[in-house]
């Protein structure tokens, strides 16, 4: 797990505590049951602050998995440390 | 903070076992990051309770301080906005902005803000309120320029400013300082729309962080220092008295020194305000008596007491003045522009706060004063506040008389008058800042949150008795606190308090006597607890008890009244 892997992941972690340091990578809001609008909306706003980024929440769905966050992140290509 | 941060610090403190803190936010807006941030900052002031915040429905920040007023939570917070007041103030309404609207958003505001003082102030006969005042900016509704005041939104911030002054004067409610939250939370970076429009949640998270941080402040009533220490060279005064002379030290624009005239001033505040305060210098005692005769004092030098002019360490002095006041070394701050000063004492009293004054540098002079601001700030200032130093003098000079008579004849040549009140209401907010301030006469070290102690008053079966003191060298006000429970002809004493400008006056003996004759009991039980510092407590309950005090421990009403049989025949009740 890189860096920027690591920032995300306790992202997730303190959304949701209950996440095994194996679940996350894996996680969607399908499988983390305390994944609601809520949490949705408070992992935005913790990611954005982590890595200093306004994301684009026009369309909240294309946040729905550990791996959306990692994909745009890399592809906007924020939070490497060089 | 961070909200990752809050997250972290609400989820640990949620694994951990404590007594439950349960505090309801009222808001009209999606409280969400706030609620994440006030648990957070709620858990750091109150760290050994576990928190809980509740909040309301959207959109009905009315029926949320109703919400709250019926819950029992321990605390209360209300936070309007101005949409609150009318929701064509916010961003989510549809409704129309032309001219001839406003007046009437005016009107619509000026009957929603009594709607809300009627609610708060029921809400705050429950559990202590704290309330913040709109923090966003107004939105352009208005006809004029940004840079122009228009009447309508003068109209609608006196309004707000009309509320906050009688909730403040109420006495019930904390309002939180705007300045202060200007401050720490720039206007221009608060709002964030897009958040309001997605979510419903307006503030962006360091605003939200910056007033969650304020109202846990002010949620935790503050326990302000009860006593000042202060060096005078280049400190209450610009120069050194023994070389400039008593004409040669300034505080004046003249000299460049009128940040020291500050200073005095904040220093006749805070004695007006019932804080001690005392001189610890290095100089020449004589000097010193002719330069606080100046004059041009920006503070009276008659309310420094005492003055502890020497050549000797200054934790000596300091030693002298704590015994003096019969305070804590935690009770109190020193203040000296030397380092080294700072450090002796520091390294003689651990506990005492020592603060370095920055002689030459203005700004950092001031932040000096708003820092001691913080640390003796209280809500209000009661009448033993105001008498306490003149009782502190008194008391010195009851110590000679006390010199070879027998404690008794001191009391009855000083025309000792103990009295008692037994009721319940209207609540005491004396009785409850001694019982969670006092430390050495305590039975227990136990503490109350408002709401409990609200909760306990509230029961039939629970006492409460609040004694006051004077003699004829003036009144000490209200100096002890005994409450309890009543069953079965079981006397329970949960609670016992006295201040220590009150020992040695037999006045705790007094307490028992009064509690003999009040209530018709077989037993009396004490739910003593050894503390830290509650030895002057422990020494008490021996002598009484005639053996080491334990927890709970019981004495029958016979021992108890033989042992009382010497003190004088209990005072009339003057209440309850």
């Amino acid at each position: 797990m890189d860096e920027q892997q690591a920032r995300l992941a306790n992202c997730f972690l303190a959304v949701f505590p209950d996440l095994s340091a194996d679940e996350i990578s894996s996680a969607t809001s399908a499988t983390v049951p305390s994944w609601d609008s809520v949490a949705g909306v408070t992992l935005l706003a913790v990611v954005e602050e982590e890595f200093g980024i306004a994301l684009e929440t026009d369309d909240l769905s294309r946040f729905d998995s550990f791996q959306d966050f990692l994909t745009y992140l890399r592809q906007t290509e924020v939070g490497e440390r060089s | 903070m961070k909200l990752v941060e809050a997250l972290n610090i609400t989820r640990a403190m949620q694994q951990r076992k404590l007594p439950m803190l349960r505090c309801f936010l009222a808001t009209g807006f999606n409280a969400l990051h706030l609620k994440t941030f006030l648990a957070a900052e709620l858990s750091l002031v109150f760290a050994e309770q576990k928190i809980e915040v509740l909040d309301g429905l959207y959109g009905d920040l009315l029926g949320n301080i109703d919400r709250l007023a019926k819950s029992d939570c321990e605390i209360g917070v209300v936070l309007i906005e101005w949409s609150d007041l009318d929701p064509r103030l916010g961003i989510r309404s549809t409704a129309r902005w032309t001219a001839n609207e406003l007046k009437n958003i005016v009107t619509t505001a000026k009957a929603r803000a009594a709607q809300m003082q009627r609610t708060i102030e029921e809400a705050s006969q429950h559990a202590p309120v704290v309330a913040c005042l709109p923090t966003l900016p107004l939105l352009p509704f208005s006809f004029t320029p940004s840079c122009q005041s228009g009447s309508w939104d003068v109209e609608l911030r006196g309004i707000m400013q009309s509320l906050s002054s009688v909730l403040a004067e109420s006495g019930q409610v904390r309002v939180l300082n705007a300045q202060r939250l200007d401050l720490d939370s720039p206007l221009k970076d608060r709002h964030d729309i897009e958040s309001e429009g997605l979510s419903g949640f307006p503030y962006r998270l360091p605003h939200a962080s910056a007033v969650a941080g304020l109202i846990a402040r002010l949620a935790q009533r503050p326990v302000p220092k009860k006593g000042l220490i202060t060096d005078l060279d280049e400190t209450v005064w610009s120069g050194i008295l023994g070389e400039n002379g008593v004409d040669g030290i300034s505080w004046d624009l003249e000299h460049h020194s009128q940040m020291h005239a500050l200073y005095q001033r904040f220093l006749g505040a805070l004695m007006s305000e019932g804080v001690m305060v005392a001189v610890a210098s290095k100089n020449d005692p004589e000097l010193v008596e002719q330069a606080l005769q100046r004059s041009d004092l920006a503070v009276s030098a008659g309310g420094i007491f005492p003055i502890e002019a020497n050549w000797k360490p200054k934790s000596q002095s300091v030693s002298r003045i704590l015994e003096t006041w019969n305070v804590g070394a935690d009770s109190v701050v020193f203040i000296d522009d030397s380092p080294l000063e700072l450090a002796e004492v520091k390294a003689a009293h651990p506990q005492i706060e020592c603060l370095q004054f920055p002689t030459g540098d203005s700004a950092a002079i001031y932040e000096l004063i708003v820092r001691l601001r913080d640390l003796f700030g209280r809500s209000a200032v009661s009448e033993e506040d105001s008498i306490r130093v003149e009782s502190i003098r008194r008391s010195q000079a009851g110590m000679a008389l006390r010199g070879t008579p027998a404690l008794e004849e001191f009391l009855e040549q000083a025309e000792a008058e103990v009295s008692f009140n037994l009721s319940k209401t209207p609540l005491d907010p004396r009785a409850f800042d001694l019982v969670n301030k006092t430390n050495q006469f305590n039975l227990n070290g136990n503490r109350y949150t408002e709401a409990n102690w609200k909760k306990f008053l509230d029961d039939p079966a629970s006492f409460l008795m609040v004694v006051s003191y004077q003699d004829k060298f003036g009144p000490l006000g209200k100096i002890a606190v005994v409450a309890g429970g009543y069953r079965e002809r079981k006397l329970m004493v949960h609670t016992w308090v006295m201040s220590c400008r009150a020992f040695s006056r037999q006045i705790e003996y007094r307490c028992l006597a009064e509690l003999v004759a009040r209530f018709d009991f077989d037993e009396i039980e004490f739910a003593y607890q050894q503390t830290e510092r509650n030895g002057p407590l422990r020494e008490f309950l021996s002598e009484i008890l005639k053996t080491p005090p334990s927890p709970n421990c019981v004495m029958a009403r016979r021992e108890m009244e033989d042992r009382l049989e010497f003190v004088m025949k209990p005072q009339e009740v003057s209440n309850g």
